[in-house]
């Protein structure tokens, strides 16, 4: 497999499918996922295209599916997903398919229609019996309000009195009665009035139960009216009311008997009808059944043939027709397997002439692939995030495995808390095969995609945790101190050495608040501590000074390294490109500028913290003087850190100061004279100054780009040959630019580097301060209470720490690890202009029925 | 209105205003014409459609498509959109989409008056009623005879209410008075509309107030050429002129008396923004009709109208240039199902 130090060569193939062949080839190859196709029809708009008609059938089988799908999951019958995923399916069988889909969809539409009249002929029904058995109230309420009657000028009060007399006035007398929606009532009633200017009664009453609407399907509350009227005129525009507002209207029956005769004929028939719905409901389920157990894999057979045709519609023709030419990116290590798959695709067609492929060269810059196994794949999607790389060169993902969680480590250095974020990402990964996490909601999963970074950060956490000797902000004794307390009292010593130092007695122990040990006591400070810091700095007042001092110089030296470390990285690239020129005109001033300036100022650090020790320490010299006076040349002379000291520093200076110019003029001035040179020795001589003049490297790949481009005006006329145009002006600019950059850059990331400080101590601080807050406070209430107290205390503490220490600070220690690889580290070497390598592969569609209904 | 309304802008219509202007950028663009008129079938359009921002709209009807499926879904579309934004708008804009919805529920209203002489059944009229002017006391407009009959017993309540107030009259409604009503209603409305925008100041008022004038004044010029040759007077045709345009008041009695097209173009010659758009008519067969060179114009006025942050004429300039482009689609599929691709050139491109 490939490395991840460099992408894969790749190389463009030219693949010439027969065309009766063309699409088992595409299956095969998609299958395999071995080769991006590049569009050859870019100017063809998408309807023009050949295969143009395919596409609008598998969207046709689409439709139909995504129709089952719905209507089986409407039914509530379980969709079984297969497990494997069917190969797309032989031309012969498309047709077949498509009309089995068909005949299948034309019946389920017949039969859901049928259902659904059914239905809504019942729900009529339901509807009618209701408005009988509440209207019938109505009647009788009538007769006990009689002012309501009253009310109506043209007919005397007393001739309404009762039913019988209603019936009398038949002939005249009018009703409307049916449903109406609950929310359109008022209106209704508002509008009646204004139309028939009140010369209708309108009663209703709200139905208890809701009822489902036949037009939308939605279960409502439906309110049933009467509306008592006279006259035809009035009558017509009731009932137009009624239509502009669908209610549902049905026939008043006059008298109780018709009524009581309708409410029996409907129940016989709504005891028919539920039968007959029940027996076709049973129908519809068993078509259902049988449809869901093929729809899985149709769904997936059809998903992967559109796939296949709009790849073919990225195809040309050749001039006879009779076969594709078809333009594909392939890894050059891969080119075996695709010549199979082609064999393999046209074998299964059974053609007569095999499909083929050659490769042909180009200048084009080939898509970048670089292969990932689960454990990379974090790392490299932390490098792509910035761009992706251009074609062959370095990739910083693989120093990023190990960089990225170490200068996470640096900032959020602690030992517990390092080992709650470990065991987290242990968890996650030990379950990764766990259908529920791959699946999960978005933040979830991007713990689940990050969880392999997240194992190395807890581990490299729990590592620096060691270091700077915190565990949960509290230091641990693993080996003993190297100080010793006792050694600091004058008793054990002799009268002779008392006189020199500064020893305790038992006053001093009283009366001070502070005391100070003295490494330079004999049997003080009994030599380092063997792993990190010394667990008596948690004690210690003046702890943060010494950290400070400590963590600034590590984040200063680890920055420096890693810069320095880049700009080797792009002493690689340029060697792989063969622009040598470039390592001397470029990268060897630029580490010079760096290491002349930066790793003097490591040195010095180093040795100051070699050389001096606590006895000599009262002289040491400051090491910022020091390297501000390396660039003042201050009159008067200071006792520097070792002698001949100021000799050197002038030499770096200069060495500094020479490296700028060429930095900014070497590249842009050798071009130019490459230029001319080629130029006016090209013409007039033989090749034999060319090789003199030119290194050897520039000749071979001259040589090589000359017979490519013979290549290529043989082979398709077509394909652009970009002759690039030599600018100086141009050339001078970019290296200016990128110089002056870089210079700057210099500093401004060194100090850059200060951060890995800043948030290790802001870490540090802040744990500190939550166990002051809440453990220490807990600690401290005698026992019989605390014990009560502490179990909250302990919670709290917990869920902080969660919640503040871990993801708050972890997210921050992630964001500035990110951007110290980004700016200060990729900026170095890393151009990211690249385009990934994106492979026709069918493994890439999505399995799922979701994306399919919506 | 106060000087701190843009402050308060976006806090209250940023999210709208922002919908919109993506919107605006997803209507088709010129290649997208080219590539349409194109086409060879009904079946091409819709695929080419479906690379634009009108995604698979089409996907779920049955075969064949036609010019008015196409119609149907496009409108649905935009009238999705318009209910979208209404259902998240504050006040003032909720009130000023609701004056845009009127001129549809005019529209609406006429067509249904129209069929109801014309004893068409009301489902007939209503699947040709613009889904954006749809209320529910609409289909009971048929119940009415006369004009105040129809104001008092069915659009009282309706936010057409206040346009009637010109129009009550006890006429019988005959194919003229019907006209007529829609004309007078039209102008109310419009000149509310006009007021509303004015009343609103800032920048709405200097978008809006253009754009409303130029559509009273080509009102004014439409009536005027639809009346040669009816029965219509001379002083009838002057109450129905808006008078909240450019025209208002010399043009418009001046239009008044207009007999001619060649009068009325003597009128136009009157006004800078008119004449040039007089001038562009060409004449006879192949030229631009007067119907066209307006509809430019409004394109023109109603693109510029993105230019200018912080105002509610977005909302209905998107609206119109969303109609335009409906009335292209359509316009070419016409084109392309009746083989008349002769003309099928002659749509207004959307700038």
């Amino acid at each position: 497999m490939g490395s991840l130090f460099r992408s894969e060569t790749m190389c463009l193939a030219q693949l010439f499918l027969q065309s009766g062949t063309a699409y088992e080839c595409l299956s095969a190859l998609g299958e395999k996922g071995l080769v991006q196709f590049r569009d050859l029809n870019q100017n063809v708009s998408s309807f023009q295209r050949k295969f143009v008609g395919e596409v609008k059938r598998c969207e046709e089988l689409e439709r139909i599916l995504a129709y089952l799908v719905q209507e089986i999951n409407r039914a509530n019958i379980p969709l079984p997903e297969g497990e494997t995923s069917p190969l797309a399916p032989p031309l012969k069988q498309v047709l077949e398919m498509q009309e089995q889909l068909q005949k299948l969809e034309v019946e389920l539409r017949e039969v859901t229609k049928n259902k659904e009249k059914l239905r809504k002929n019942l729900l009529e029904l339901i509807e009618y019996t209701h408005m009988l058995r509440v209207t019938k109230t109505f009647v009788k309420r009538n007769v006990e309000f009689e002012p309501t009657y009253e009310e109506f000028p043209p007919l005397e009060s007393d001739s309404l009195l009762d039913c019988s007399c209603m019936q009398r006035l038949g002939a005249k007398l009018g009703f409307v009665s049916g449903l109406i929606n609950q929310g359109k009532v008022e209106a209704f009633e508002k509008m009646l009035w204004r139309v028939c200017k009140g010369y209708t009664i309108v009663t209703y009453a709200e139905l208890d139960e809701p009822l489902e609407d036949p037009e939308t399907g939605q279960v409502i509350k439906w309110y049933v009216f009467l509306i008592s009227f006279w006259g035809e005129q009035i009558g017509h525009k009731v009932k137009k009311i009624c239509d502009c507002y669908h209610c549902h209207v049905y026939p008043y029956p006059n008298t109780a008997e018709e009524r009581r005769e309708i409410q029996e004929g409907l129940n016989t028939r709504i005891q028919d009808l539920y039968t007959v719905l029940h027996k076709t409901e049973d129908y519809l389920r068993q078509v259902l059944c049988k449809a869901a157990e093929s729809v899985y894999s149709r769904v997936i057979q059809v998903k992967k043939m559109k796939a296949i045709y709009h790849m073919l519609n990225m195809c040309s023709f050749d001039v006879t027709n009779k076969c594709l030419i078809a333009e594909v990116w392939c890894p050059q290590a891969e080119l075996h397997e695709l010549r199979r798959a082609l064999e393999e695709g046209s074998r299964e067609s059974g053609a007569t002439i095999p499909s083929f492929m050659n490769t042909i060269p180009t200048k084009e810059t080939p898509p970048t692939l670089i292969r990932t196994n689960k454990f990379t794949e974090g790392f490299q999607n932390i490098v792509d995030a910035y761009g992706v790389g251009s074609y062959r060169e370095v990739n910083p993902a693989l120093f990023t495995i190990i960089t990225f969680p170490f200068l996470f480590a640096v900032m959020f250095g602690d030992l517990g808390h390092g080992f709650v974020m470990f065991l987290f990402a242990l968890l996650l990964v030990l379950n990764e095969d766990h259908p529920r996490l791959s699946q999960s909601q978005e933040i979830i999963r991007m713990f689940f995609n990050g969880r392999y970074i997240l194992l190395l950060m807890g581990l490299f956490s729990v590592y620096t945790g060691l270091i700077y000797n915190d565990c949960f902000s509290k230091s641990v004794n693993l080996f003993g101190s190297g100080w010793n307390v006792s050694a600091m009292y004058s008793s054990s010593h002799s009268a002779a050495e008392q006189k020199k130092m500064v020893l305790w007695n038992d006053s001093v122990v009283r009366h001070n608040r502070v005391l100070q040990l003295d490494p330079s006591v004999p049997g003080v400070f009994r030599g380092p501590y063997p792993l990190g810091i010394d667990p008596i700095w948690n004690l210690a007042t003046n702890r943060l000074t010494f950290l400070n001092s400590f963590k600034m110089k590590m984040s200063v030296i680890l920055g420096i390294i890693h810069m320095t470390f880049g700009v080797i990285l792009g002493i690689f690239n340029h060697l792989h490109f063969r622009k040598k020129f470039n390592i001397y005109l470029v990268s060897v001033p630029e580490l010079l500028f760096m290491l002349c300036m930066f790793g003097y100022l490591i040195f010095m650090i180093v040795y100051k913290w070699l050389v001096y020790s606590a006895e000599t320490s009262r002289v040491a010299p400051s090491i910022l003087i020091e390297f501000i006076n390396m660039f003042l040349f201050p009159a008067s002379e200071t006792s520097g850190l070792y002698t001949g000291q100021e000799h050197v520093q002038r030499l770096l200076l200069v060495i500094t100061a020479l490296s700028v110019p060429v930095l900014f003029l070497g590249k842009p001035l050798f071009l130019w004279w490459l230029h001319n040179g080629r130029s006016c020795f090209g013409v007039s001589r033989s090749g034999y100054t060319l090789v003199r003049k030119d290194s050897e490297e520039e000749v071979s790949l001259l040589g090589r780009q000359d017979i490519e481009e013979g290549n290529n005006q043989m082979e398709d006329g077509r394909r652009e040959v970009t002759c690039e145009e030599f600018n100086f002006g141009e050339i001078l600019m970019t290296q200016v630019i990128h110089s002056i950059e870089y210079c700057l850059g210099c500093i401004s990331n060194t100090a850059s580097y200060l951060r890995l400080w800043a948030l290790s101590l802001a870490h540090a601080q802040l744990s500190d301060v939550l166990w002051a807050m809440l453990m220490r406070v807990g600690l401290r209430v005698d026992t019989i209470y605390g014990v009560f107290l502490l179990l909250p205390v302990m919670a709290l503490f917990a869920v902080l720490t969660i919640f503040i220490l871990l993801i708050m600070e972890g997210l921050s220690a992630f964001l500035h690890a990110i951007r110290l690889h980004w700016v200060e580290f990729q900026n170095k070497f890393y151009i990211g202009a690249g385009t990934k390598f994106v492979p026709f592969s069918f493994r890439l569609l999505s399995s799922k029925f979701t994306d399919n209904v919506a | 209105m106060l000087e701190s309304a843009e402050l308060y802008f976006n806090a209250d219509h940023g999210y709208l205003e922002g919908l919109v202007r993506g919107f605006k950028a997803g209507l088709l663009t010129q290649q997208d014409y080219i590539n349409l008129v194109q086409c060879e079938t009904l079946e091409d359009l819709k695929i080419h459609l479906q690379t634009t921002d009108y995604g698979n709209f089409l996907a779920n009807q049955p075969n064949p498509l036609t010019a008015s499926i196409i119609d149907t879904e496009m409108r649905k579309k935009l009238c999705r959109e318009f209910e979208y934004f209404r259902n998240h708008s504050l006040e003032p804009l909720s009130t000023f989409l609701t004056y845009m919805k009127c001129s549809y529920m005019i529209d609406n209203v006429i067509l249904l008056m129209n069929g109801a002489l014309q004893k068409k059944s009301v489902k007939e009229i209503l699947v040709k009623c613009h889904p954006l002017g749809r209320f529910t006391e609409m289909e009971a407009v048929n119940i009415a005879e006369t004009p105040s009959d129809l104001f008092h017993a069915i659009l009282v309540e309706t936010p057409l209410a206040p346009f009637f107030q010109d129009c009550m009259s006890e006429n019988t409604l005959d194919e003229l008075n019907i006209e007529i009503l829609r004309n007078k209603l039209y102008k109310s409305y419009i000149e509310a509309f006009y007021k509303f925008c004015k009343n609103h100041g800032d920048v709405t008022a200097e978008i809006m107030c253009p754009i409303l004038e130029f559509e009273a004044d080509r009102r004014a010029f439409i009536i005027t050429l639809n009346s040669f040759g009816t029965e219509l007077s001379k002083e009838d045709r002057e109450t129905l002129y808006p008078t909240c345009g450019k025209l208002y008041p010399e043009g418009l009695r001046l239009l008044a008396q207009a007999e001619d097209f060649e009068q009325m173009k003597s009128v136009a010659d009157h006004y800078g923004v008119y004449k040039p758009l007089f001038e562009a008519i060409g004449d006879g067969s192949g030229g631009k009709t007067l119907e066209d060179v307006f509809y430019e114009r409004e394109v023109q006025m109603n693109v510029l109208a993105f230019n200018r942050q912080f105002h509610y004429g977005v909302f209905y300039a998107y609206t119109k240039l969303k109609e335009q482009e409906m009335r292209n689609v359509v316009w070419i599929a016409e084109c392309i199902s009746q083989r008349h691709r002769t003309k099928i050139n002659s749509y207004i491109p959307i700038l």
